[in-house]
């Protein structure tokens, strides 16, 4: 395309126009950016206060964590940009795990019980096994037999029997379901047992999978050992931290086994950049060398208003005391009950738009229908969400499960149009080669199809997700609490949620107070999730049309 | 839709088989209920809005008080507790939220997609691009407290008369806040431009600033009008930064002057959110009148992406 001066003998062509033209469009484009990010920096260092620190704290962490990042960093960088790239990636990682790691914690310590926890995977457990048998003992079981088993077990496992179908005519329970068989055992072990029980195994599995991917069974046994040692390391040390067992072993197991089976990894499968998990190992004894130190030589760190108590507390109308605790719980279960309803849903849209609609009138309808549905403004789906579920099915306002739905809703068409693009990004070959091999039309989907699409699905449901976490206004219109002083018990309670309850500290308790402690805190706390997600979802990406 | 004739011809046989139609069937159900979503939309803002006019209401058996389309329409007082319901007012906010906004993201979105599609290294852009998705990843609450905190003080020892609530910041912040949406679609109609037209317009003797801005630009000029809608009516149906910016005082502005953005106004998704999100008891005439904007709101939405996608496929240059 730069071929325009270099050809001579054209006489000389005024550069400045250009030149002009060319910084004003770089101009254009950096503004937005440079505007929020001086935005941020200024609400980061309104909520994180960081020139309230002594001076020693500054010169301890500069000496113990600055200094020699940068010295690594520069001789990773030496040995080659790609293992500067993955120390870093493997830093972002861990931040990222912890931050998600809090998160599932914080489910088992206030909603989920552990014992009930156990029982439900138990019961998830059994049938699904019980089906897998039955179809590897015969292959050739028709498929309506394996549905009837299917539904059968699951039903048995989860209700018992009679069960619900029995209740509605009366009829008493004959044999308890699996689930409050487990729930109701008189005997359970210590609750941090049984979560590392339910948590350790898979991820142990996983882990070794990936570490040892193609290497003989003694390194694969070593690795999932070493992962299950980690997380019941997790349980066993956290009361020496002053922590339970229970976040403990979750911590362990979502934020600590992930980053560091990502290192092992790297360091057996990779040598050449090995040299750079030199990095997160020097940030990570950094930051602990210069706790210490400056805890030993007496430096007060930063009053920072985002901190443990803000972390864990509830709203105060002290701005100094105000907490999020419940803001951010809400937003998890929000979160989870959007997943669970809108994800399907559109992906099974998605699949049916792209492989299976002829191309009838239909189909356009939907089509354009989908379009301007993800135009419509979220306050009209909070409306949506008002007039059918509160007014005409008679729902409570505010619950969790109302806002999932309503929220659902909302991503619904976005999360369509992303699957859309990703199984349209799937070659037509790989299709007609899965015809051709005898496959059917589902077996095509199932096999071929979704797995190939898998990560840019993927990739679009958690920007779509990052989009209902951020949405304040659906929320107000269904009537969702603005203050909240406790979690969820469960999903049919009135939650709040994490920009809801920024807007209720920026609004109704609107105050220089509250503008310069709490706000900024809970924005800061709100915008690292959002780009923690929002990371994720373009690292899944990278990597996705880098292997495509 | 890759129902191509080679797939129907090979799964033809077992289309009816038991796993086949289960699949086919959920498949269809979630793609139908896009369409039932839409129903239930539009049923719903049309039953609970016609409560609200007193021309409709007894056609659904309501009692109590109503208004008039007419003073709804054309009325310049929004005042819900005394009953003054003139749509205008809030109109005229929407309408300044969407000019303000629209003079900061249309020049810098389409600057940035001429940038991207046409300067910037492959490099370059893989940084900006997730760079700008960020900025509209950030949620619109988050938006608004910049606003008031930091923007509106930032703004007052240069614009006299600039109060705590204003046009002016709300109008800041949602502009940046559209600049992506812009951005991306113009970018994408302008990647579309085939190379051959610049490769022309190179062979002419033309310098790149001169294909970009007479070549490329005009030929992706749908694209970038498309754009433009879809961001306006982003604009339109943008909710909490205005909530928080700009005020909660309804008041009737001539959108045209520069001088009313210094005024505090109240545009119609912020009057919303302030009737729902008060002590609005339900199924009184204001808790209508939310309804009555909404389907206000849903109409204007609607048309605009409904033109934004006839100007993309009307005026697409077929190359």
């Amino acid at each position: 395309m730069a071929t325009n001066n270099e050809i001579e003998g054209f006489g000389r062509v005024s550069r400045t126009a250009g030149t002009l033209f060319r910084y004003l469009l770089l101009a254009a484009t950096l503004f937005g950016l440079v505007f929020v990010t001086i935005l941020l920096v200024y609400v980061a260092n309104d909520a994180i206060q960081p020139l309230t620190a002594d001076p020693g704290w500054h010169l301890t962490f500069f000496l113990t964590l600055v200094l020699p990042t940068l010295a690594v960093g520069v001789y990773a960088n030496r040995c080659g940009i790609e293992a500067l790239r993955t120390g870093v990636f493997t830093i972002g990682f861990v931040v990222v795990a912890l931050m998600f790691s809090g998160g599932a914690a914080m489910i088992f310590v206030d909603i989920v019980e552990p014992l009930t926890w156990l029982a439900f995977l138990v019961a998830l457990a059994v049938p699904t096994a019980v089906t897998m048998a039955v179809v590897s003992y015969d292959h050739r079981i028709s498929f309506v037999t394996q549905f009837v088993v299917t539904v059968a077990a699951f039903y048995l496992s989860l209700f018992g029997v009679p069960g619900p179908l029995g209740s509605l005519a009366g009829v008493s329970t004959v044999v308890p379901s699996l689930f409050g068989f487990v729930a109701g055992l008189p005997f359970a072990p210590p609750p941090w047992l049984m979560m590392a029980g339910t948590f350790g195994p898979p991820v142990a599995y996983v882990g070794s999978r990936y570490v040892a991917a193609d290497r003989d069974r003694r390194t694969h046994v070593l690795v999932g050992a070493g992962v299950l040692a980690v997380v019941l390391a997790g349980g066993a040390l956290a009361p020496f931290a002053g922590v339970d067992p229970v976040p403990g072993v979750v911590v362990a197991a979502v934020g600590l086994a992930p980053p560091l089976v990502y290192a092992a990894g790297t360091a057996v499968n990779r040598p050449t950049e090995r040299v750079g998990l030199l990095v997160p190992a020097t940030v990570v004894v950094g930051s602990l060398v210069g706790a210490v130190a400056a805890d030993v030589a007496g430096f007060a760190g930063p009053q920072s208003w985002v901190d443990w108590t803000f972390l864990t507390n509830s709203h105060s109308s002290t701005a100094a005391e105000a907490g999020f605790y419940p803001a951010i719980g809400g937003s998890i279960l929000l979160m989870l009950t959007v997943a669970v309803l809108a994800f399907p849903v559109g992906i099974g849209a998605a699949v049916y738009l792209e492989e299976y609609a002829p191309n009838n009138r239909f189909t356009r309808i939907i089509d354009v229908n989908i379009s301007n549905l993800a135009g419509v403004p979220s306050v009209v789906y909070g409306l949506l969400g008002l007039g059918l579920f509160v007014t005409y099915l008679d729902q409570p306002p505010g619950t969790v499960l109302l806002g999932g739905a309503t929220l659902g809703l909302l991503i619904l068409p976005i999360v369509i149009i992303s699957a859309r693009e990703a199984i349209r990004a799937v070659p037509e070959e790989t299709r007609a080669a899965s015809y051709g091999m005898g496959a059917t039309k589902w077996q095509t989907v199932k096999n071929v199809v979704l797995p190939r699409s898998f990560s840019g699905i993927l990739t679009g449901t958690i920007l779509a997700l990052g989009r209902a976490i951020g949405e304040t206004a659906p929320l107000i219109m269904i009537g969702a609490p603005n203050v909240k002083y406790s979690l969820p018990a469960g999903l049919s309670e009135a939650a709040s949620a994490m920009p809801l309850q920024v807007y209720a500290w920026s609004s109704l308790y609107a105050g220089d107070d509250f503008y310069q402690k709490a706000v900024p805190a809970g924005v800061v706390v709100l915008v690292a999730i959002l780009l923690a997600m929002n990371s994720i979802a373009i690292v899944l990406r990278n990597k996705y049309q880098s292997t495509e | 839709m890759s129902g191509d004739s080679l797939a129907d011809d090979l799964t033809r046989r077992t289309q009816n088989a038991p796993p086949e139609l289960l699949s086919r069937t959920f498949f269809f159900v979630c793609a139908a209920l896009s369409i039932a979503t839409t129903i239930g939309l539009i049923v719903l803002l049309t039953t609970e809005a016609a409560k609200f006019f007193t021309f409709s209401a007894q056609l659904v058996g309501v009692e109590g008080e109503t208004a008039t389309l007419v003073e709804f329409l054309t009325g310049t007082v929004w005042q819900p507790t005394s009953g003054q319901f003139g749509v205008l007012a809030l109109v005229t906010a929407t309408l300044m939220v969407m000019i303000g906004s629209s003079v900061i993201a249309l020049p810098l979105g389409v600057g940035t997609a001429i940038y991207l599609s046409e300067y910037a290294s492959p490099r370059v852009r893989s940084i900006l691009k997730p760079g700008l998705e960020i900025l509209a990843g950030i949620p619109t609450v988050v938006y608004g407290f910049f606003a008031i905190i930091y923007i509106t003080p930032m703004l007052q020892p240069f614009v006299p008369g600039l109060g705590t609530f204003n046009m002016l910041s709300a109008c800041i912040v949602v502009g940046i806040m559209i600049i992506p949406m812009v951005a991306s679609i113009s970018e994408d109609a302008m990647s579309a431009v085939p190379e051959e037209l610049r490769q022309a317009g190179y062979g002419m003797g033309a310098t790149k600033f001169e294909v970009s801005t007479d070549i490329v630009v005009p030929s992706a000029l749908s694209g970038i009008f498309s754009s433009f809608i879809l961001a306006l009516s982003r604009a339109i149906g943008e909710t909490m930064a205005v909530t928080i910016a700009a005020g909660s005082t309804a008041q009737f502005l001539n959108p045209f002057n520069p001088a009313t953005y210094t005024e505090r106004a109240l545009p119609m998704t912020a009057a919303m959110i302030k009737l729902i999100g008060g002590d609005v008891t339900g199924g009184g005439i204001a808790y209508r009148s939310v309804f009555a904007i909404g389907i206000t709101l849903f109409v204007i939405t609607l048309a605009m992406n409904v033109i934004s996608d006839y100007v993309a496929q009307r005026y697409r240059e077929e190359y």
